[in-house]
C-alpha cells in the first residue's frame, strides 16, 4: 500500500515537473525572446481574422513572418538535434514553415510541393548558420574544423535533397494510380519498388461500365435492321463497333488518361440460328497479370420474321445480350 | 488538404532500400578509388564520394520527374509496368535499356566529374580566403591542399571514370544476383 502510494506520488510529481517546465517554456523570460514573436504571430492571426480584404492579407502576411522569426530564433536558442544528424530539430519545424509560406500559402496548408521541398529547405535553414559563423579573423586552428563544417552542410543538403527526390517518387507513383484508376485494384505483390497500404480491392469495373454503356448502342444499329444490313455491319464490325467503342470511352472516361488504354473489339461466330456476337473491352495497360485481363458480353443476333411471311425482305435483325459482363484474365482470342 | 494528398494508398519502400543499398555499394568503392589514385585522406575522400553519388541521384531524380510527364503512353504504361509489377510487356525494350544504361553511365560520369570540379573549388576557394596564412597548417594539410590544387584535370577525369565505373560494375552485379 504504502509502495502504491509512492508510485502516485512520484506520477503527481512527474506531471508537476512538467507543467512547470511547460510553463517555464511558455513565459517569454524578458521582452526580446522567441516567445514573444511567437505570441505576437498568434496575436496577428486572432486579428487576422476579424480583419477583411487585404488588410487581412496583410496581417496574416504579418503573424507568418513573426512565426519563421520565433522558429528560427528558438532553433539557434536550443539545440535539440534530430537523431544521427547536426540539424536541429527546430530548423525542421522553420523549414515546414518556410515551405507552408512558400507553396501552401492562402489555397491550402498543405500541398504536395510543401512535404517535397520541406527537407530541402530544413538542410539550408540548418546551413545558414554556418555561413555566418566565424567570417571574422579567426585563429588558424579553427580551419580545419570550419573545412569540415563546410563538409557537413555539404553532405547534409545532398542528403536531405534526396529525401525530397524520394517524396516527389511517391507523389509521382500515387498520381499514376489516380490517372489510371484500374492500377488501384491491380496486384503489387510482385513489385520491388512498392508496397501496398491497402488491401487489394475488386478488379476494376471500368471495363465492366464501358460495355454496359456501349450495349444500348449497339443495340440501336441492329434491332429492327434488315437482316442484309445487319449481316453487313458484322462483317465490318471490327470497324463499326470499334468506332462505337471509341465513341463511348471517351465520353465516358473524359480526361483520364485511361481512356488510350482501352479498346474495344468484335468477336463474332456462326451458330446455326444465326450469329453470336462477343463485345470484349481490353485493357491495354500496366497489370500483374502476364496475359492481360479483358472484360466480355455476348449476344446472340438473330433473324426474325414479323409478318410470319416467308419473305427474305422483311427478315429483320433481333438482338439479346447476357445482362452480365465476364471478366477474363489472359489475352483475347484471336479473330476470326 | 488539397486533393492532391490523401491517405496513401502505395509507398515506395522498395525504391529506397534499393537506393540506400546501392549507394552504400557504390560510396565504399568510389572512396577508396579516390584514396587511392587521387591522395586524398579517407575522410576527404568519403566525403567526395558521398556527395558525388547522392548529388548525382538527386540530378537523376530531378531528370527523372521532368522527363516522365512527357513520355508518351506507350513508354510509360511500360515504366508504370516495370515499377508496379516488375515486368516489361514488350521484349523488344531489352536493347532500348541496354542503351539507356550506357546513356546513363555516361551521364553519371559527365555529372559527377563537373561535380567534383565545383566541391573542389567550393572546399579550396573558401579554404583559402578565410585562411591566408598557409604556414599555420599542418603539414598534413597543405600537402593536402597542395594535393587537391595540383590535382590534374587528366587524373580527375581517370579517377571519377574509373570509380564511376567500379562502383557500377558493383551495382550490376547485385542487380544480376537478384534477378537470377
Amino acid at each position: 500500500m504504502n509502495s502504491l502510494f509512492k508510485e502516485v506520488f512520484a506520477l503527481f510529481k512527474y506531471i508537476q515537473d512538467l507543467l512547470l517546465s511547460l510553463q517555464k517554456l511558455l513565459t517569454p523570460t524578458k521582452a526580446y525572446s522567441w516567445q514573444t514573436l511567437i505570441y505576437l504571430s498568434l496575436f496577428s492571426w486572432g486579428t487576422s481574422y476579424f480583419a477583411i480584404g487585404y488588410i487581412k492579407d496583410i496581417i496574416a502576411f504579418c503573424g507568418w513572418i513573426f512565426l519563421l522569426a520565433g522558429t528560427a530564433w528558438y532553433t539557434t536558442d536550443d539545440p535539440l538535434r534530430v537523431p544521427g544528424t547536426f540539424m536541429p530539430v527546430g530548423a525542421v519545424i522553420t523549414g515546414f514553415l518556410v515551405s507552408v509560406f512558400a507553396f501552401g500559402y492562402q489555397e491550402s496548408v498543405l500541398t504536395s510541393k510543401t512535404i517535397v521541398i520541406w527537407p530541402t529547405i530544413a538542410a539550408i535553414v540548418t546551413a545558414i548558420p554556418n555561413f555566418f559563423e566565424g567570417t571574422g579573423g579567426r585563429s588558424a586552428k579553427a580551419k580545419l574544423p570550419k573545412l569540415q563544417d563546410r563538409q557537413k552542410v555539404v553532405v547534409l543538403l545532398a542528403w536531405c535533397m534526396l529525401i525530397s527526390c524520394w517524396l516527389q517518387f511517391y507523389f509521382v507513383i500515387d498520381k499514376w494510380l489516380k490517372e489510371y484508376p484500374s492500377l488501384r485494384a491491380d496486384n503489387f505483390q510482385k513489385s520491388a519498388f512498392v508496397i501496398r497500404l491497402e488491401p487489394q480491392g475488386q478488379k476494376p469495373k471500368i471495363g465492366d461500365e464501358i460495355l454496359n454503356k456501349l450495349q444500348p448502342l449497339v443495340n440501336q444499329q441492329i434491332a429492327n435492321q434488315p437482316w442484309s444490313e445487319v449481316e453487313k455491319w458484322l462483317l465490318e464490325a471490327n470497324q463499326q463497333l470499334g468506332n462505337l467503342g471509341r465513341r463511348t470511352i471517351n465520353s465516358n472516361l473524359g480526361k483520364s488518361q485511361e481512356r488510350l488504354l482501352w479498346r474495344v473489339e468484335p468477336r463474332i461466330r456462326n451458330i446455326d440460328s444465326g450469329y453470336r456476337l462477343d463485345m470484349l473491352t481490353i485493357w491495354g495497360g500496366p497489370t500483374a497479370d502476364s496475359q492481360g485481363y479483358y472484360w466480355k458480353k455476348s449476344c446472340l443476333i438473330q433473324p426474325s420474321n414479323p409478318g410470319n411471311k416467308t419473305d427474305n425482305k422483311n427478315t429483320v435483325a433481333r438482338i439479346s445480350c447476357d445482362r452480365k459482363n465476364e471478366l477474363v484474365l489472359g489475352s483475347p482470342p484471336p479473330q476470326q | 488538404m488539397s486533393d492532391e494528398l490523401s491517405l496513401p494508398i502505395i509507398l515506395p519502400i522498395g525504391a529506397i532500400v534499393f537506393e540506400i543499398l546501392f549507394l552504400l555499394t557504390a560510396i565504399p568503392v568510389e572512396a577508396y578509388i579516390f584514396h587511392r589514385l587521387l591522395k586524398f585522406d579517407k575522410r576527404t575522400s568519403i566525403f567526395y564520394a558521398i556527395s558525388l553519388n547522392v548529388f548525382s541521384s538527386v540530378i537523376g531524380w530531378i531528370a527523372f520527374f521532368t522527363i516522365e510527364p512527357m513520355l508518351p503512353i506507350a513508354i510509360k504504361a511500360e515504366l508504370i509496368n516495370y515499377v508496379f509489377f516488375n515486368k516489361l510487356q514488350n521484349p523488344n525494350l531489352s536493347t532500348m535499356i541496354v542503351l539507356l544504361s550506357f546513356i546513363i553511365f555516361l551521364s553519371t560520369f559527365l555529372v559527377k566529374f563537373l561535380l567534383m570540379k565545383i566541391l573542389i573549388n567550393f572546399m579550396n576557394e573558401a579554404g583559402t580566403k578565410t585562411e591566408p596564412e598557409t604556414e599555420l597548417m599542418s603539414s598534413q594539410q597543405r600537402a593536402n591542399y597542395i594535393n587537391i590544387a595540383k590535382l590534374q584535370n587528366n587524373t580527375l577525369v581517370t579517377a571519377t571514370l574509373i570509380a564511376n565505373a567500379l562502383s557500377y560494375s558493383a551495382i550490376s552485379f547485385i542487380v544480376l544476383i537478384r534477378s537470377s
